[in-house]
């Protein structure tokens, strides 16, 4: 064997660990699945086979679209705001000291609380309509994003800030050319958690309170027995999830190559 | 302008609850300008202390340290700074990191630009201004440290053992380079190490320090003329020297080991 022919093998036993595997185990679940459905006779209302899911598609396309849109047109407000809000929610706490002190623990303990739990708030102080499931969503999403950020603000390297002090910069030079670099992996890491928290926000607040939406959709479904039918509902959100999870997975990469060059 | 070093009678102190550690004891000497005086001395003997309390990174306890007539309170625009790590920013390039204090201290780029490159050249790393850290060996960024230091034309120039991290070879190259900078630019230097022979090697002087106490214990004074080479280093009166402070230091430690015993 030629050293070509070696790395190409090895390249392709990799991509057969990393893609292949991952496939197979999904489609041994899915032919599991199946064989169990039909050879248990179980109702189609109780556990639909893989197949009937995929069937249940038809004549439900344009009206999944329209609800898909809905929520993931909200989950994406809601994600760029929780973005948006977690990142100015940080750096206004890193700026000042005191503020650091006396609300992070605060924030800690908050990211506790089961917030799935105080979505009927939103909408008894926000109404039914969108603004509610926004500010809901926005509200469980933006956490992770300010905790890891400021975990990154704090965790600048300590070499490179003593560089800034020896070279007489202020605070605010040491921030925007120092700290605000180091805390961008964080960020992401903390955006990439937001991205799920999102959709989920939405789903919940579209539960509660929604004329359309996946949320909407699957106790509308629910509520007739259509099981094959929150299954179709519930893969479709799985893709906005994996949307917005892959948009940001994409802007990191830019900060990465930014970053390392 | 003066651009001379003055520590007088320094302390450093550390207070850590129960008993406070003396880091730097009582410390006076003078680095004039034009100079290169290292500082050798064990790890731990407080000389890195020593060298961020003359960049006013540290405050001393007691003491006074000056620069030309003014005392040291705070950094200083007119200090170029090396660390023990290059700290480069990883994300800036190879010109970009050299141009951060020109950056940092609101000076024109453009101006600063030819120099920098001209500093780039000098180190040998032309064809490198637009690598990133991550691309660079562990000379090759210190050399970009050097730079980055030399770039806004400071007249004094503190190093805290800026080579100690780098492999023997490199360490050789890298005084090489630094001998070869001190005699095109002529900064007043204050050089912070614990291997006798870079020490011997450098400088035009050589305080030894000990760690019980954290003081200074000689001033010798080396006598080969500038420009250096390697060749010095095989010399019967390099060797002589570097004896001479070895068993100085020894002597110390063996002291120290014995007070510690009869304890």
């Amino acid at each position: 064997m030629t050293d070509d022919t070696i790395r190409t093998s090895t390249a392709r036993s990799e991509a057969l660990s990393t893609f292949g595997l991952p496939i197979a185990v999904g489609v041994i679940f899915l032919v599991a699945w199946q064989v169990a459905v039909r050879t248990a006779h179980i109702p189609q209302v109780i556990l639909p086979a893989p197949t009937d899911i995929i069937g249940s598609f038809d004549g439900i396309v344009g009206v999944l679209a329209h609800h898909a849109w809905a929520s993931g047109s909200e989950s994406f407000i809601a994600f760029v705001l929780a973005t948006l809000l977690g990142l100015a929610v940080a750096i206004l706490l890193c700026t000042s000291v005191l503020a650091f002190e006396a609300i992070y623990p605060h924030m800690v303990l908050f990211q506790l609380i089961p917030k799935i739990a105080l979505a009927p708030l939103f909408t008894f102080w926000l109404g039914i309509a969108a603004p509610s499931r926004l500010t809901y969503a926005t509200f469980i999403s933006f956490f992770p994003v300010a905790l890891a950020t400021m975990t990154g603000l704090a965790r600048a390297d300590a070499n490179a800030l003593r560089l800034c002090r020896a070279l007489t910069a202020n605070r605010w030079q040491t921030f925007c050319y120092v700290q605000i670099p180091y805390s961008l992996p964080y960020f992401f890491s903390g955006a990439k958690v937001a991205a799920t928290m999102a959709v989920i926000g939405i789903v919940v607040g579209e539960f509660i309170s929604a004329k359309e939406g996946l949320g909407y959709y699957i106790l509308y479904a629910g509520s007739r027995g259509e099981t094959a039918h929150i299954f179709a509902a519930m893969i479709v959100l799985c893709a906005i999830g994996l949307l917005l999870y892959g948009l940001t997975v994409k802007a990191e990469q830019m900060m990465q190559a930014w970053w390392r060059g | 302008m003066a651009s001379n070093i003055r520590i007088e009678d320094v302390r450093k102190v550390y207070r850590t609850g129960k008993d406070d550690v003396e880091a730097v004891s009582r410390v006076s000497f003078a680095v004039h300008e034009g100079e290169f005086v290292a500082i050798l001395g064990p790890s731990g003997c407080g000389k890195s202390t020593l060298l961020m309390m003359c960049a006013g990174l540290e405050p001393a306890t007691s003491g006074t340290i000056s620069i030309g007539n003014t005392v040291v309170r705070a950094p200083r625009a007119d200090v170029g700074i090396m660390f023990q790590d290059s700290t480069l920013l990883p994300w800036k390039t190879v010109l970009d990191n050299i141009l951060f204090p020109v950056r940092v201290q609101r000076r024109p780029k453009a101006e600063y630009r030819k120099r920098a490159l001209g500093l780039i050249e000098m180190v040998g790393l032309s064809g490198f201004e637009d690598k990133k850290p991550h691309q660079l060996s562990g000379g090759m960024r210190q050399r970009v440290a050097i730079c980055r230091a030399l770039v806004t034309d400071p007249d004094i120039l503190l190093m805290d053992e800026p080579f100690s991290a780098l492999d023997a070879m490199t360490r050789d190259e890298m005084n090489d380079a630094l001998l070869d900078i001190w005699d095109r630019y002529r900064k007043t230097g204050l050089f912070v190490t614990h291997s006798i022979r870079e020490a011997v090697y450098l400088a035009d002087r050589v305080l030894v320090m000990t760690r019980r106490p954290a003081t200074i214990i000689e001033d010798l004074k080396i006598p080969f003329a500038r420009p250096r080479n390697r060749a010095i280093g095989e010399t019967p009166e390099f060797n002589e020297i570097c004896g001479y402070l070895r068993s100085l230091i020894e002597r110390k430690q063996d002291q120290a080991a014995t007070r510690r015993e009869a304890a």
